[in-house]
């Protein structure tokens, strides 16, 4: 028998525009929440894996350019110099492969809730952008242990994590939506993203483009917010050119991504 | 004193339209092309000019024949589906019992999954609190309350997100077939607490083929053939109609 239970208040004007803002708020958090759960709770090494990809990614080319090589690239200690801007990559290169999917991963869940749709987006971008901001340990322990020095440019840092938030952001919102219509996307954003990540000053610092080959610093996003983020310990790497011109392009990104998710999210809805 | 209450549901010129196959071309160029109410090759309007009120406390079922239009209208109206043209407003939250077990997470388990899908739903964490414990009982779940959610038999699952979606306060329900699942027992004590949301004043929507649900739950019925509202009237007029349409057997 079916207990009578005493919430018999039928809230009908509960006011909604206010709390529809609260709601999906306190959603965003709560997916995000799950992400992270579901992910160290189904993996053994669970936080570890966060930090090992980055971290075999930078030792692997510390190793290529300082010991099989000699570097002529970027500054020392080079580890350091490596992680500052890998730790943002990783965060960078995951939420945007993953929001290629951000609908398709949780059609079911996209098709019963009626949250509103940038949600399933941003949940990407917050949950990737929490690893992001607990594998930076890991950049603290290799700066102590090599002796690199910060300084108070350091104070950028902010700058830059709200920067790459806003970039992927805009990137996921043109990305999740048309990959629900051409489903080729999502195989080209992995080739896309693994020609950007040379392309971008992880492994070499903007200033060691060769002259014929500035432009492409200069039409990448990535390498200003790199450059912020690499200040606090190599303040020469820091350029406000392009992180102006980083700036605007992250805008402009956002923007357009706006204005596709709107135009698309219709269509996307009937297409799951 | 609800008698007075204005319209808790509201379509309005309702439409919306689906493309026939997968395989139609679809062009950037639609992304930057204004809605019109033009018709595209290959596309067609699952539902078209359905304009209809509902007010709060009424039990509305929705008949037609399989494919004209029954769930895309419990969809526009749950706000999973935004239509082509036209408007539905809904006073007020809906509690949908459509694609049940959706918001579920397979690898975590009952007990953070009822967390989730009760504050994606609108609850506080407070409310959840009052409410876990009743809500457990209602789906019988609590030996299984810390597995993962994807071991459960499908029943189960049924059950927990039942039991879930109707602790909510949402003053609308949505209710698509999905009484159907589950053992007699529980379609029982489902019954029974949808009765309970009816006598609360909650405003029922229920998509079924079942006549003896209908009559049981509604009060008034929409019949829906081709996309467009065909008869809105009282349940037994509109189960006659629907009868005298579609031949020998309800």
């Amino acid at each position: 028998m079916a207990k009578t239970r005493q919430n018999s208040c039928v809230t009908s004007n509960r006011d909604r525009p206010a709390g529809h803002r609260a709601i999906a708020l306190r959603s965003l958090r709560l997916l995000t929440v799950r992400d992270l759960k579901v992910r160290y709770s189904t993996s053994l090494l669970g936080y570890l894996w966060s930090i090992l990809d980055p971290l075999l990614m930078s030792v692997i080319y510390w190793f290529i350019f300082t010991q099989l090589m000699s570097r002529s690239l970027g500054e020392a200690p080079y580890i350091v110099f490596l992680l500052s801007a890998m730790l943002p990559w990783v965060w960078f290169n995951g939420a945007v492969g993953d929001s290629s999917r951000a609908f398709l991963r949780d059609v079911k869940l996209v098709r019963s809730v009626s949250l509103p749709r940038w949600i399933w987006v941003a949940r990407i971008v917050c949950s990737k952008g929490i690893e992001f901001l607990l594998s930076l340990p890991v950049l603290v322990l290799f700066a102590i242990l090599t002796g690199a020095e910060a300084n108070w440019l350091l104070v950028l840092y902010p700058l830059g994590v709200l920067l790459t938030g806003a970039l992927v952001l805009g990137v996921g919102l043109i990305l999740a939506p048309l990959v629900v219509f051409f489903r080729d996307l999502e195989r080209a954003t992995k080739l896309v993203l693994r020609v950007l990540f040379y392309a971008s000053p992880v492994i070499y610092g903007a200033n060691d483009l060769p002259q014929g080959f500035a432009f492409v610093a200069w039409a990448n996003p990535l390498s200003g917010i790199f450059s912020l983020f690499r200040a606090g310990f190599f303040p020469d790497q820091l350029h406000w050119g392009l992180v102006a011109v980083s700036a605007g392009i992250t805008c402009v990104i956002l923007v357009v991504g706006i204005v596709v998710f709107k135009r698309s999210v219709g269509g996307v809805l009937k297409e799951l | 004193m609800q008698a007075v209450a204005p319209e808790i549901i509201t379509a309005d010129g309702l439409g919306v339209r689906f493309r026939r196959n997968r395989g139609s071309r679809r062009s950037f160029k639609d992304l930057f092309s204004s809605k019109k109410r033009r018709k595209r090759a290959g596309e067609f309007w699952a539902l078209r000019d359905v304009t209809f009120t509902v007010r709060p406390g009424e039990a509305i079922g929705v008949v037609g024949r399989n494919g004209q239009g029954k769930s895309t209208l419990l969809k526009l109206v749950a706000g999973v589906l935004l239509p082509d043209e036209g408007t539905v407003k809904v006073h007020g939250g809906v509690a949908p019992l459509i694609e049940l077990t959706g918001g579920f997470a397979g690898d975590l388990t009952v007990r953070d999954n009822i967390h989730l899908t009760a504050g994606m739903h609108g609850l506080s964490r407070r409310e959840i609190a009052e409410r876990f414990d009743s809500i457990v009982e209602f789906a019988e779940a609590r030996d299984v309350l810390d597995t993962p959610f994807k071991h459960l038999s499908s029943g189960m699952k049924v059950r927990v997100a039942f039991s879930v979606v109707s602790q909510l306060d949402e003053p609308v329900l949505l209710v698509d077939e999905v009484l159907a699942v589950g053992d007699k027992a529980f379609r029982n004590k489902c019954y029974q607490r949808i009765d309970q949301m009816l006598a609360e004043g909650r405003t029922l929507f229920l998509v079924s083929h079942s006549e003896r649900d209908l009559r049981r739950f509604c009060t008034r019925a929409l019949y829906l053939d081709g996309g467009r509202l065909k008869f809105d009237g009282p349940i037994e007029e509109t189960l006659a109609r629907y009868n005298k349409d579609h031949g020998t057997e309800g």
